[in-house]
């Protein structure tokens, strides 16, 4: 299974609390199936973040090499008093915590530095890449979501059919399919066999004098192949773990009593079944982010979309330590964010999870 | 447990059935790279690496995948990457289930604030992007296969260790392991007699699905020029034909690139095959159609 | 008026292993009427209730159901949709039939706004309404499942059932898992609906007392089968199918002395789609007959068919019965004048299959006159005793010999009944030598594996004892041993614990109602001791001055004795001093 795969610790209530119970305030279920409210959940959140940004600073300054020797020594060597200026400020002439607690504070200050490349703003450059990503990730998270949901349930509905082997059949053979494989191929397929799409870049450059909507279109057309390979990528879990919750919901004896009282097939799929192969499916959406920022550092690099991998993987390659650390720190918080979001979606949906 | 109506034996038999020949060719696959990988040297007519001045040449008697921009055989480079995939599969996939599956019985069986503090380490490694932490710490940590190894199953264990723990979890409630405590049994004898024996075919199935994610982990990151540098991989193979910029031009990626593509997915594929085998001997009911219970 | 009709209808689960849970049932019921279907536990009820709503779409269904003039079984899912419900609708039997996340009012207001097409707020009134009924209130309407209790549960789902005033309420199990209180209020809340004379009411259950409480008729189930229907006192309370009379033999009741046995043997494997009788196999009448196909649905002997049941030996068969027993003992007053006692005067008794009967009078009541009858040890002035169809007066030679061997007797004493100069082993063979059963080594065996199932050890060094070496309760032991070893459909046991101290007698009687339960004997269990037969006895019959004084089962015996001499028993057993007090408040019982 892929990393965003895991059935998630809140899958479809088998448990059902006995007794009555009176209306609560929200919490969650934690991994262990511990409930705690939600403060405890943010908190377990910014803990989470707080590690992200630790490894990510003590990483690759334990490790060997430097920036400056990565960089800017790249063309010509750095004499000792340039050198001496250079890490004054930069600040790596600091003892390694204290370079920490700079550091910290600076994001607190949401300062992220300026590059060791080229001296640059990280916080600019970030600005400037960051919205390509959330578009490509944002797309595909949501045409891969409608299309998961709704291929999932129908193939469950009509099972062992001809549309649920099939599908299932596809599904199979994408979810086997890494994301640059995919991308690769559809570059090969509709770039180089048939050159219908743009090879590289997010937007035709010089085209200010258009107007809005072409600019918009022409954003568009760019996006169509990283989305569709991202898309195709997140697709194969989805479906498969809707299509299963799906078939475990259907063998629910609500389900047959819903279809005792005589329910019309729309309303039994839609307010019966739908809302509960929802809620694991939405878990799995939170978990995907974190997955979907991975596939689409690899897509962006095939596309050669100007996103956060062009920025990330450079900086990683050059050790530029501000700016690596941004990248990863943006990453982090989006799909912490984004798992909260879920988390707090689910609570709102889910009955069950209002307890004491 | 059920009564008679609710038994859902109305199954569906021809799905289980594909199930398990679908898990035949999954591990004929294998079976056949596992063998080229071990017979190498025997097989393969030139190193990898050895460079010739019969650059860019198509499919032929002396090269069956032709060669590359510099020269190489690029069937022997294919086999030397599957050599490649298959050590890190192994090796990976192999240390994400030890990692996992002792974290996931340790945390299950003693409860408790271990199980606690294990828990939240796990909350913190599934809400973070695991894969630009891979590429960083693979990084620095060395590029070397080994090292990639080593740092997916540091990475990848939380996983398997959740999957196991409820696993664990739920076994302790079930009333014969509770007779054994009852009369007496140690954690040992529990361990090896009940737990693992129960838990033996879902460790089967996360390995396979550890190690097609090792694989997957593996090619991407000498795709994205991040791998080891001494190694061939198929990830490697792809770069090199993305790095030539003549590729579009003339049909090379049809031997070049498109080979190494193959290779991946069907190796994954085979993996999904065995693993979904695997899975339907462990619940069989997702194999055969359900009967509503009332 | 329309009723509901249902014909041959059978139900079976594809796969590889087919499953039958339905097998040509047939039944109807009018409105204002109730059908109560008994069966355990995998019987096919839910089943059956499922394929009234047409919801088994992944099993076959044959045979014929109609709903006045609507033939179900020709119905697509859209005209299904309009029955569902509105004509027939189902009270669940688990509380997983409610969605859990949506609002239990909105649940019940579903069928509402469906089918009689009520807009919200007033389908929500409505559902308010349904609460009230049943004994909720509006507010739980806004509540969600895992908000309620599970009896809560249960009753929004028995409201939900209500919702459209449908034609035919079927009930899966509406009793089971509820407290007493809320089991009440069910019934009567099920009760008055019945009253009002508008609804057929199906209700599947294994809870005899609602059934018999609810129902008019009844229908009793194995395996999807048909074992015994026809009218619901006679089914339940008089029950003639050797199914039905050994599940509602099996059941507490608050009077319960019994030792209660469940049914013999296990249900059989339900892919094992049997030809014959499915109850064959746990029956203790079968026959080679039973194996022949299904049994035909048939007047039991010696009815007139207002009730049926599917056995082909006509139901419950009377293993033993004495008519017009009379013994009448001389006694020389004088040199010329004599006196005659009628020790056994005048009695009926009746042994059926698999039948515990107790045989319960004061001393000099004439038990073991009547005992001694039974089996042939005296002959009567008067009557017949026919064991198997036999008159065991008439019979002779090897047909008395091989009648003997399936009527066995224990006696009081078990010094007595076992000679001194046996060793254990001889004695436990000295039947199968007398019978001619087998080779030696055969015997052997056997008198081993009967004394392994009397609970004695069974090694060399017991087999060579002799009896004044061995306890008084081991001894009565060896003594059943030797009475089981010719394995006998009818036992005979007199006065057999009243020799052994409180311990050994607690294990014999354990014992010995094992046995006749696995064994599937029939027993007559004679005692002076009330206290011991009511452990033991399916039925009692109450013995005075050679007279049968009262017959009853043992509930009905410690809770609404009729007869003085019963009364005195009960007094004599210290009865008295238990329900004396508490009998006014709590009579009657098991009602």
């Amino acid at each position: 299974m892929r990393p965003g795969g895991h059935a998630p610790g809140r899958t479809a209530g088998t448990q059902r609390d006995q007794g009555p119970r009176r209306r609560a305030k929200r919490s969650f279920r934690m991994a262990d199936g511990r409930r705690r409210g939600a403060a405890w959940r943010v908190g377990i959140y910014l803990v989470t973040l707080w590690a992200v940004v630790t490894v990510v600073f003590f990483l690759p300054r334990v490790m060997p090499g430097d920036p400056l020797t990565a960089i800017r020594e790249a063309n010509s060597p750095l004499n000792s008093e340039d050198r001496a200026i250079l890490e004054a400020h930069y600040n790596l002439d600091q003892p390694l915590l204290t370079q920490y607690g700079l550091y910290l504070s600076g994001l607190a200050r949401r300062d992220m530095g300026l590059t060791i490349g080229g001296g640059a703003p990280v916080g600019q450059l970030i600005w400037n890449r960051l919205p390509w990503t959330l578009l490509l990730m944002g797309t595909s998270l949501a045409v891969s979501s409608a299309i998961g949901f709704a291929a999932g349930v129908s193939a469950a509905w009509r099972r062992g059919g001809r549309v649920d082997r099939r599908l299932l059949t596809v599904m199979t053979v994408l979810h086997a399919v890494p994301e640059y494989v995919l991308a690769t191929a559809l570059l090969l397929l509709f770039v180089v066999r048939v050159p219908l799409f743009p090879s590289a870049g997010a937007a035709t450059p010089f085209t200010q004098s258009y107007g809005q909507l072409y600019k918009l279109a022409d954003v568009g057309y760019h996006l169509v192949l990283p989305a569709t390979a991202l898309t195709l990528g997140l697709l194969g879990t989805k479906f498969r773990l809707v299509r299963n919750t799906t078939i475990s919901v259907l063998g629910q004896n609500y389900m047959v009593a819903a279809r005792a009282k005589g329910v019309p097939e729309r309303l039994l799929k839609r307010r019966h079944a739908g809302r509960n192969v929802l809620l694991p499916f939405l878990t799995v959406v939170g978990l995907q982010v974190a997955f979907a920022a991975g596939g689409s550092m690899f897509v962006e690099t095939v596309f050669q979309y100007p996103g956060m991998a062009s920025l990330m993987l450079p900086a990683i390659e050059n050790l530029d330590f501000p700016l690596m650390e941004a990248c990863f720190v943006m990453l982090a918080i989006l799909v912490l964010t984004a798992n909260l979001i879920v988390d707090l979606t689910y609570a709102r949906l889910d009955p069950r999870v209002r307890t004491e | 447990m059920t009564p008679l109506d609710d038994l859902s034996v109305a199954a569906n038999s021809s799905t289980g059935t594909r199930t398990r020949s679908l898990g035949w060719v999954g591990l004929v696959i294998i079976a056949t790279l596992v063998v080229l990988a071990l017979l190498a040297p025997w097989i393969r007519r030139y190193r990898p690496e050895t460079i010739s001045w019969d650059f860019l040449q198509g499919p032929s008697w002396r090269h069956p995948l032709g060669t590359n921009r510099i020269g190489q055989d690029l069937a022997s480079q294919m086999i030397e990457g599957a050599r490649s995939s298959l050590l890190v599969a192994v090796l990976a996939g192999g240390g994400t289930v030890v990692i996992g599956a002792s974290v996931g019985l340790i945390a299950g069986w003693r409860r408790g604030w271990v199980d606690l503090v294990v828990m939240r380490v796990v909350d913190v490694f599934l809400a973070t992007p695991r894969w630009p932490l891979l590429i960083l710490i693979g990084l620095y940590a060395g590029r070397d296969l080994l090292v990639v190894a080593a740092v997916i199953a540091l990475l990848f264990w939380p996983g398997p260790a959740r999957t196991l723990r409820s696993q664990v979890l739920s076994l302790r409630r079930r009333a014969h392991l509770k007779a054994a405590v009852g009369f007496g049994a140690g954690t040992v004898h529990m361990l090896r007699r009940h737990i693992v024996p129960e838990v033996g075919l879902i460790l089967v199935a996360q390995f396979l699905s550890a190690m097609g994610r090792a694989i997957m982990l593996e090619a991407g990151l000498a795709f994205m020029g991040i791998g080891d540098p001494s190694r061939t991989s198929w990830g490697s193979i792809m770069r090199d034909a993305g790095d030539y910029s003549g590729l579009i031009y003339s049909n090379a990626y049809l031997w070049w690139m498109v080979p190494p593509m193959l290779a991946i997915i069907f190796t994954l594929l085979a993996l999904t095959f065995v693993g979904m085998a695997v899975e339907q001997r462990i619940n069989p009911r997702l194999a055969r159609h359900h009967t509503g219970r009332a | 008026m329309t009723d509901l009709h249902v014909d041959n209808l059978s139900v079976t689960y594809g796969g590889p292993a087919p499953v039958r849970a339905v097998d040509d049932v047939s039944f109807t019921v009018a409105p204002g009427e109730c059908l109560g279907i008994m069966g355990e536990s995998g019987s096919g009820k839910s089943t059956l209730a499922k394929a009234l709503l047409g919801l088994v779409d992944e099993a076959e269904v044959k045979g014929a159901m109609s709903l006045g003039d609507v033939d179900l079984t020709a119905l697509d899912e859209d005209t299904w949709r309009s029955v569902r419900w509105r004509r027939i609708a189902l009270s669940f039997q688990s509380t997983t039939a409610l969605n859990p996340v949506l609002r239990v009012g909105d649940q019940i207001a579903e069928p509402l706004e469906i089918h009689l097409e009520m807009k919200g707020r007033e389908a929500a009134r409505r559902a308010g309404e349904l609460l009230d009924e049943v004994g909720l209130s509006a507010e739980h309407a806004s509540r969600y499942p895992n908000e309620l209790s599970g009896g809560q549960r249960r009753l929004a789902l028995l409201a939900m059932a209500l919702a459209c005033n449908p034609e035919v309420l079927l009930l899966d199990e509406p009793t089971v898992g509820l407290d007493p209180l809320t089991r009440a209020h069910v019934l009567d809340v099920l009760g008055r609906l019945r009253g009002a004379g508008r609804t057929a009411m199906v209700v599947l259950s294994h809870d005899a007392d609602a059934l018999e409480l609810l129902a008019d008729r009844a229908l009793v189930l194995y395996r999807g089968w048909a074992a015994e229907t026809g009218p619901a006192p006679m089914v339940l309370g008089r029950p003639r199918s050797p199914y039905a009379w050994a599940l509602l033999n099996a059941r507490p009741t608050l009077a319960s002395v019994k030792d209660l046995r469940g049914i013999r043997g296990d249900a059989p494997n339900p892919t094992d789609v049997a030809a014959g009788c499915p109850f064959s196999g746990r029956c203790t009448q079968a026959v080679a007959e039973c194996e022949d196909g299904r049994p035909p649905l048939v007047a039991p002997l010696g009815e007139d068919g207002s009730r049926l049941v599917s056995c082909v030996r006509g139901g419950l068969v009377e293993l033993l019965a004495a008519r017009g027993l009379r013994k009448t003992y001389r006694s020389r007053t004088g040199l010329v004048r004599s006196e005659s006692v009628a020790a056994v005067d005048g009695i009926d008794l009746v042994v059926r299959e698999g039948e515990a009967v107790g045989l319960v009078g004061a001393t000099g009541a004439g038990k073991s006159t009547l005992a001694s009858l039974l089996v042939g040890l005296l002959s009567p002035d008067e009557g017949t005793v026919v064991f198997e169809g036999m008159e065991l007066g008439q019979a002779g030679g090897s047909a008395l010999k091989a009648a003997r061997r399936r009527l066995q007797m224990l006696f009081q004493d078990p010094y007595e009944a076992l000679s001194a100069r046996m060793t254990i082993a001889q004695a436990v063979r000295e039947p199968l030598d007398v019978q001619k059963l087998g080779t030696g080594a055969e015997r052997d065996v056997l008198v081993r594996s009967t004394l392994s199932a009397a609970r004695l050890p069974a090694d060399d060094a017991f087999l060579a004892r002799h009896t004044h070496e061995l306890s008084g309760g081991q001894l009565q032991r060896v003594a059943l041993a030797r009475a089981l070893v010719l394995e006998p459909k009818l036992l005979i046991a007199d006065e057999p614990v009243s020799m052994l101290d409180p311990s050994e007698q607690a294990k014999m009687i354990q014992l010995l109602k094992h046995l006749q339960v696995e064994r599937g004997m029939a027993m007559i269990f004679v005692s002076h001791d009330l206290s011991v037969v009511l452990r033991v006895a399916d039925r009692v019959v109450v013995i005075d001055g050679g007279k049968v004084v009262e017959e009853a089962t043992g509930s009905e015996i410690l809770v609404s004795p009729r007869h003085d001499v019963t009364r005195g028993l009960l007094a004599a057993s210290g009865r008295d001093a238990l329900f004396e007090r508490a009998s006014a408040a709590y009579l009657p019982l098991g009602v």
